[in-house]
């Protein structure tokens, strides 16, 4: 049990350690471009800075690509190179249907797993050449394929409806409730439908002159990226010099409001990164929601001050938030290194 | 003697495996212990383990593209050909290592 655990997690950091580059220099060229146009109240304005333009749409596109080499990775990790094709194809589907990067994490096992299962099937020697070039992709990609589409967006889509219905019901009610939700959801997932589904009801506020929730999310959107940065700059021996490079970029991308930046961690271990981050981006929220920030740009992080009321909440709300993930995330590394330390000690 | 293997080709379905067929007859012939991993379409078949490289006076590299995990190598002497080396004249490689 341990044992493949330990796998699992092989097989996730090593379409992590593929997808880093990824997410860096896409995040850092949208962060860039993002911080040099104007801020307005439709968010940051491209429309006289043809080269800042351009600037995001090479920083869109690199992070475009992440999805797919993730899970493209994590099925080359299982299954070696038969495995490239149904992770590639799986994981670009699920930016498609906005699965988000825990949809190409599952696209990257199931692609792995398939490949894996196809590659034992026994053969006639005859056949056997065109197995890995043509049998085993286009049956493991055909799979992977409809289970993308089909059985994991199409929930999603229904999902994203339901999730918006519901807190439009909420928005009359508890307002710390919904901002403590709001919060975990901008988290769970980073850009994926959880996050989109919160991120879109903000907006969307914002155009019926609800300027609260917007600035509840805004606060939420940058404490994942910043509050795992900060992590890795306070307790150095924690982290992997890999992790450490990734810790530095995710605080530019958390300045700027992209939450995207604590996926690196996120997706290298889930289990203690995910509850620290969603717990850090509720705390920003709620902050955020009693002091009266409102945001006017359907954008967050430290970059859209300029169009924020009750700017001193704001930032104590994300340096809350940030302050909650660090040390949550500190604080349970420490603790299963030590477990780790101890059953060592048994073992010896 | 004994020698580890690797081979790989780009398209990796017959040249690949073809070599490695090749070099562990022509081992045999001249009386060496030989284990070839391939590197083909289907990834890493018949994987050398930690064991297998450490025991290994030679490993022989017949590939035309890059080895993979090459750093699992490091310590060994390490011959690389290109594939048609071994289709063609695997004694070469061998006569090689004797000399």
């Amino acid at each position: 049990m341990l044992e493949s655990l330990q796998k699992l997690r092989q097989h996730l950091l090593t379409g992590v350690s593929h997808a880093i580059p990824f997410i860096a220099c896409g995040g850092i060229l949208i962060a860039a471009a993002i911080a040099f146009a104007p801020m307005t109240a439709s968010g940051p304005d491209f429309s006289n800075a043809p080269r800042l333009k351009l600037i995001l749409d090479i920083g869109t596109a690199a992070l475009t690509l992440m999805l797919p080499v993730l899970a493209g990775y994590i099925s080359y990790s299982i299954a070696g190179k038969p495995g490239l094709l149904p992770g590639f194809l799986g994981g670009f589907l699920s930016g498609e249907v906005r699965a988000g990067f825990l949809g190409a994490i599952l696209a990257g096992l199931v692609a792995g797993c398939v490949v894996e299962a196809l590659k034992k099937v026994p053969v006639s020697k005859y056949l056997r050449p065109i197995m890995p070039i043509l049998v085993i992709p286009i049956l493991a990609g055909s799979l992977v394929g409809v289970l993308m589409i089909k059985v994991i967006g199409a929930p999603i889509a229904l999902f994203m409806d339901h999730a918006n219905r519901a807190l439009m019901s909420m928005s009359t009610g508890n307002g710390i409730a919904l901002a403590l939700l709001l919060g975990a959801m901008i988290a769970f997932d980073m850009g994926g439908p959880v996050n989109k589904a919160a991120f879109f009801f903000g907006s969307a506020m914002i155009s019926q002159g609800n300027y609260q929730i917007m600035g509840a999310c805004a606060a939420a959107i940058c404490t994942p990226p910043l509050g795992m940065g900060l992590a890795t700059l306070v307790r150095k021996k924690l982290w992997t010099l890999e992790e450490r490079e990734a810790g530095l970029a995710a605080i530019a991308m958390g300045m700027i409001g992209i939450t995207e930046g604590a996926i690196p961690f996120a997706a290298a271990d889930p289990i203690r990164v995910i509850p620290s981050i969603m717990a850090g981006s509720a705390v920003a929220a709620m902050i955020a929601m009693v002091g009266g920030v409102g945001d006017h740009a359907p954008h967050g992080g430290p970059i859209v001050l300029p169009v924020v009321d009750h700017r001193a909440a704001y930032v104590l709300a994300i340096v809350a938030g940030t302050l909650v993930t660090a040390i949550l995330i500190v604080s349970l590394k420490l603790r299963s290194n030590g477990i780790a330390a101890e059953k060592q000690k048994e073992h010896a | 003697m004994k020698i580890v293997a690797v081979t790989a080709c780009p398209t990796g379905i017959a040249h690949t495996y073809m070599a490695a067929a090749r070099l562990e007859k022509v081992a045999k012939n001249f009386g060496h212990e030989i284990k070839v991993e391939t590197q083909g379409a289907m990834g890493i078949e018949n994987k050398l383990s930690e064991s297998d490289i450490r025991q290994a006076q030679y490993a022989i590299f017949a590939v035309d593209i890059e080895v993979e995990e090459r750093e699992r190598f490091n310590g060994v002497k390490v011959i690389q050909v290109p594939l048609q080396e071994a289709l063609k004249n695997p004694e070469n490689i061998f006569s090689k290592l004797q000399r």
